[in-house]
């Protein structure tokens, strides 16, 4: 059962428990979410990610299958990095293993040739092994845009259409 | 010769008592609950969860309330 967690206007701790009703009868079973809604994505610590949100929609003819994202390490110590869980369906996600304190390192998510045409929103969690073990959740959206080609052989269409209606 | 119909008869209630705590559909949810940290605001972010049915009929899921 996948969770879609919209975080929208939310601020700060929020925990959501959607219930599952089953025939074993009442009162069904619960399962909990937890995030911390940022408003700024430059305010986490000890790590920021740029971009936070990582946006892969197709706009044109050239197939946009990977986006690059930063992790700045803003604490005075070195963090060690570890996937906790992603869509490894759609995509898969060269994590930095490592950032030393100051400095930012690159990490790429490529997509799989599975959702190349489809439009999804989904994510991928990392922690950090500092003290608290902080958690990062980082969104992946992609929508498909319909190629200037298309719009072009589709507005072609129309004219033709509006030609023969002319013409008869 | 009283004594055996009083034991065949505990017997009997203590299996139908057993059958139904452990008979019918049951949900199991390996791990129900997940924290996904830090989070942007105005976005979706997702989560599969692993729903086993491990009692001895269907489990029929009937509806999900969001929380």
């Amino acid at each position: 059962m996948e969770i879609i967690f919209n975080t929208g206007k939310y601020k700060r701790k929020i925990t959501k428990k959607p219930r599952i009703n089953t025939n074993e009868g009442p009162p069904g079973k619960n399962v909990q979410i937890s995030a911390y809604i940022v408003e700024r994505p430059d305010s986490t610590y000890p790590v920021s990610i740029k971009p936070y949100k990582l946006d892969l929609t197709q706009f044109g003819e050239k197939v946009r299958d990977q986006v690059k994202f930063r992790i700045t390490n803003v604490s005075d110590k070195s963090v060690n990095t570890s996937m906790i869980a992603t869509s490894s369906e759609y995509f898969e996600v060269d994590l930095p293993s490592s950032v030393g304190p100051g400095e930012s390192a690159e990490g790429v998510l490529k997509l799989k040739e599975f959702a190349l045409d489809k439009e999804f929103e989904k994510s991928f969690t990392f922690d950090l092994d500092d003290a608290p073990k902080t958690r990062f959740t980082v969104p992946v959206r992609r929508k498909l845009r319909p190629s200037v080609q298309q719009a072009r052989d589709a507005q072609k269409n129309v004219d033709l259409r509006g030609d023969k209606k002319g013409d008869g | 010769m009283k004594t055996l119909p009083l034991a065949m008869m505990i017997s009997l209630l203590l299996m139908i008592m057993v059958g139904a705590a452990f008979g019918g559909p049951n949900l199991t949810i390996p791990e129900s609950a997940f924290d996904f940290g830090y989070v942007p605001q105005h976005s979706k972010v997702s989560h599969i969860f692993w729903l086993h049915s491990t009692g001895d009929s269907t489990l029929q899921i009937t509806k999900i309330v969001p929380g």
